[in-house]
């Protein structure tokens, strides 16, 4: 017979001092602070390789972007989806013709499209990059993410799962000091199994696991962190186990999408467990050195290729995600922002692609949101590049960071980023 | 140095002596493996890689972890995971020729000097097609390759010990020309060598013109790059430091510290930047033997799959070809490292990076899986861990069971208050209550099996 949560709780307790080495998280008991008063949930979607911002976002009556990208550039004539409808939205951008769910999104105003996002002294190692959009800490070597931080100030204490990441490891931006956040890889083995042939022997196994799990190990060791992690993982799993259970949807998720794969899964945890409220889900794939449009003898075909099935599962991915969430009722509660860690070279390699860039653009979906373009184009003219050929940015991501943690998570971006950020006009 | 091992195994090294065992370990081409290489052929047919049944990337990953698990040559082996990471490339990108072809380069120059290994791998076919080197051309270079070499294959963005930027952002552009044109032609195509890929330099792509790199111009080739490149204090410290933290411990930016890469890295300019001299060093180094290096690092799912069969006793049956259950390569997957398939250019996150709620769940149910695996036919492929094994392990008292264990497993040393309550488990009802330990069967199957379980997922046990 499975064990449920509280009895589970219980019986690992019973043998050591509860409260004093369990994190509060799993205990299932409000603790400190009182619950926030808003239900609203953030969503974080990760595009990892360097998302080629322009050939998302397409600005194509820019000169400039032809005489770079002589190959690569979609023509304004390309800019429909399969469906021949135009995914033209502005009289100078339009978006990649894979976007087709996400510029139907758009058009009910639900996506703001910020350009021009960077840093300074912008790195082209993605590992750096990558540190640097997942710390918000410039040098890159903070040990703590941005989301990390903004869990420890503001979800510490909250009783039940208020954060997980979905997919194979946890990303930096994840890393807290206070909140022990989770990744859930796939929910039929987030369990902690034993032999099936002595069902009889599951609960001394899981008090005497617990025994062990509940050690005090010295602080800053390899031995504390993975005794807090193995704790966490088993009693986690118990919990998400009796949730995700009750899941149901007449949304359809597209077959062999990994994004939408894994917004699934964070949609089962979301509309489960109210609590879950910040959610973490990643992608890889962008870093389209080559064949990013498709090729044969040399003849470009720019409507295939990697980029437009990455940004199609992107697209896709999010549409029923977001029908899902409108299904449960929760659709106005979450903000979804896409990321990469940097875009790529307006200047096109031999390779059918595109090398690392320092520019990108990012996607900020819900319905909270104020629809439309935001942040600047930055320019291509050859005197605006630098030596390595690549534009300025005019958009900090920080500033993004900041205009969700004051707007719409209700935290003081100062605390999380360490400085203040003028806010975007993407949420009000 | 070895992926572990059983009591016996253990305590035949032990008797060479620091020196020895060093030594013997590191000579293994010396070392016999005609059983090994026997199971190979019976076990796999890659005669032609093109028959996908035979050669795919299940039968890629059964062959290698069959040979970590039955090799007697443990460090060779050791030391191509270890380069298989450094020099991170992926299947999922260049498929399973090239990086089977990659394997074995990295296996005959894994204790070569460096520079040679590093033009081995420049010219290797998986390397060339992995970081796009064949299409990077005269006049529109590709600076895929040129960045990974420095930042991650040798010296690293910054140095390792002065923390001042190892070269500049010309210097990738410079050095991604000196590689236009490098190409591979597959020779295996109408020859009789199947995996035979020649590497050649093709005149028209590759731009000859003068480049300015670490100051110096001239009209360097790619090889005169990799000799500039392997020739680096930055590159001597910073490989000292990755193959000092896969096998020993990791090294913080004390100066106590940065005196342990100065010193090894001494080694590597002295020794003419041989990998095995520079490996010698540090395993018969006081730092190898320190407490410190006890339970220092993280298992890698590979050490974790693959020691534990080694140190119980386990028995893993590959199967004839072809289409035998990739068992080991699955259960490195689960959790976290796909063999021949690493996430990224630069590798699998070790120590804690291995460590997540959803990967330390997975080795938790590993541990449940092996430890409750019993088959009855020897003669079917599997993977299972014999009732033999277990009652030879097993004594007359739950107390020196768990000891036993410990010391099979390990050895791993555990507090008063663990010790009690695994040795209350042996001894346990199934409410729990104390029922006393008998070294029967059934005590055997049930218990000792759960022992083992619980053992394995002890957060000792997961360090080395």
């Amino acid at each position: 017979m499975p064990t449920t949560r509280r009895q589970f709780i219980k019986q690992g307790a019973g043998m050591v001092t509860v409260g004093m080495v369990l994190p509060r998280i799993w205990l299932g008991e409000a603790q400190g602070r009182p619950a926030a008063p808003s239900n609203r949930k953030f969503v974080v979607i990760q595009l990892a390789g360097g998302n080629d911002g322009f050939n998302t976002v397409v600005p194509y009556t820019e000169s400039r972007y032809y005489a770079l990208r002589p190959t690569l550039a979609l023509r304004e004539a390309e800019l429909k989806d399969d469906q021949n409808r135009s995914t033209i939205i502005t009289n100078q951008f339009g978006l990649h013709p894979a976007l087709s769910e996400i510029k139907a999104l758009y058009d009910e105003g639900k996506v703001a499209a910020v350009l021009g996002v960077g840093y300074p002294n912008p790195s082209l190692s993605h590992f750096l990059s990558m540190d640097i959009w997942h710390t918000a800490d410039l040098s890159g070597l903070a040990g703590q993410g941005w989301l990390g931080r903004y869990a420890d100030l503001a979800l510490f204490g909250q009783p039940g799962l208020t954060a997980a990441a979905v997919g194979g490891e946890l990303p930096k931006g994840l890393y807290a000091n206070r909140v022990v956040i989770p990744n859930i890889v796939n929910f039929s083995f987030y369990n902690f199994l034993t032999d099936p042939a002595y069902g009889d022997d599951r609960n001394n196994q899981l008090n005497t696991f617990n025994a062990a799990a509940s050690r005090t190990f010295g602080a800053d060791t390899l031995s504390a962190s993975i005794n807090k992690t193995a704790f966490e993982s088993v009693s986690g799993a118990q919990a998400v186990q009796s949730a995700v259970g009750t899941y149901h949807s007449s949304v359809v998720y597209p077959q062999n999408n990994p994004l939408a794969d894994g917004l699934k899964m964070v949609a089962q945890l979301m509309t489960t467990i109210p609590e879950a409220g910040l959610l973490y889900v990643q992608m890889g794939g962008f870093d389209t050195h080559s064949d990013q449009i498709a090729h044969s003898s040399g003849n470009a075909n720019r409507l295939g290729g990697w980029h437009t099935t990455l940004l199609k599962w992107f697209s896709e991915g999010v549409r029923a995600f977001y029908d899902d969430l409108a299904e449960h009722g929760i659709a106005e509660d979450v903000l979804i922002m896409e990321w990469s860690e940097f875009g790529r070279r307006p200047g096109e390699n031999a390779s059918f692609g595109t090398d690392h860039g320092t520019v990108g653009q990012m996607f900020i979906i819900g319905d909270a949101v104020r629809g439309g373009l935001h942040g600047e184009q930055p320019s291509l003219a050859a005197s605006a590049l630098d030596p390595a050929g690549n534009p300025m940015f005019t958009v900090d991501f920080r500033e993004v960071y900041a205009t969700i943690l004051d707007r719409w998570l209700g935290v003081d971006s100062r605390a999380v980023l360490g400085a203040q950020f003028p806010p975007l006009d993407f949420l009000s | 140095m070895a992926f572990g091992g059983d009591p016996g195994e253990i305590d035949e090294t032990m008797q060479r002596g620091r020196d020895g065992a060093v030594d013997s370990l590191l000579n293994y081409a010396q070392i016999d493996n005609a059983a090994l290489e026997s199971l190979l052929r019976s076990s796999f047919d890659f005669s032609d890689p093109n028959d996908f049944p035979r050669f795919n990337r299940s039968q890629i990953q059964r062959w290698w972890l069959t040979r970590m698990v039955y090799s007697r040559r443990q460090f060779e082996e050791k030391m191509t995971l270890f380069w298989h990471n450094h020099f991170a490339t992926g299947a999922s990108k260049v498929g399973e020729l090239l990086i089977f072809v990659q394997n074995l380069t990295l296996r005959q120059y894994a204790l070569d000097r460096f520079d040679a290994l590093l033009e081995k791998v420049a010219k290797d076919p998986a390397m060339l097609y992995w970081l796009d080197g064949i299409t990077n051309v005269r006049g529109n270079p590709n600076e895929n390759f040129a960045r990974e070499l420095q930042e991650l294959f040798s010296m690293g963005i910054n140095d390792v010990v002065t923390g001042e930027p190892n070269y500049s952002e010309n210097d990738v552009k410079e050095i991604a020309r000196a590689f236009t044109g490098w190409k591979f032609f597959y020779a295996g195509q109408n020859g009789p060598d199947k995996f035979r890929f020649d590497f050649f330099v093709n005149p028209n792509e590759h731009d000859f013109g003068a480049k300015t790199i670490y100051g110096e111009t001239r009209s360097f080739s790619g090889e005169d790059v990799v000799v500039r490149v392997a020739a680096r204090r930055s590159t001597a410290r910073f490989l000292v430091k990755k193959l000092f933290e896969f096998f020993v411990y990791p090294l913080t930016t004390s100066s106590a510290d940065k005196a342990t890469i100065e010193k090894f890295a001494d080694v590597y300019v002295t020794r003419n930047h041989s990998i095995k001299e520079l490996a010698r060093a540090i395993f018969t180094s006081d730092e190898f033997f320190s407490e410190r290096a006890r339970f220092g690092l993280v298992k890698s799912p590979v050490e974790l799959v693959v020691g534990t069969i080694r140190m119980l006793g386990a028995k893993y049956n590959p199967g004839p070809y072809p289409n035998n259950p990739n068992i080991l390569g699955v259960l490195t997957t689960f959790l976290g490292q796909e063999l021949f398939n690493p996430p990224d250019v630069s590798g699998w996150k070790l120590n804690l990076g291995w460590i997540s709620t959803a990967t330390l769940l997975n080795r938790f149910n590993y541990a449940d899986l092996l430890a409750t695996s019993r088959i009855a036919d020897e003669t079917v492929p599997g993977l299972w861990l014999p009732h033999d094994r277990l009652r030879k392990y097993t004594k007359a008292s739950a107390k020196k069971t768990l000891k036993k264990f410990l010391s099979v497993l390990g050895p791993l040393q555990i507090d008063a208050a663990t010790t009690r309550a695994l040795t209350d488990y042996l001894q346990s009802d199934p409410f729990g209550n104390p029922a006393g330990f008998r070294r029967d069967d059934k005590t055997i199957d049930k218990k000792v099996r759960g022992l083992v379980h619980l053992i394995m997922c002890l957060t000792e046990y997961q360090l080395n």
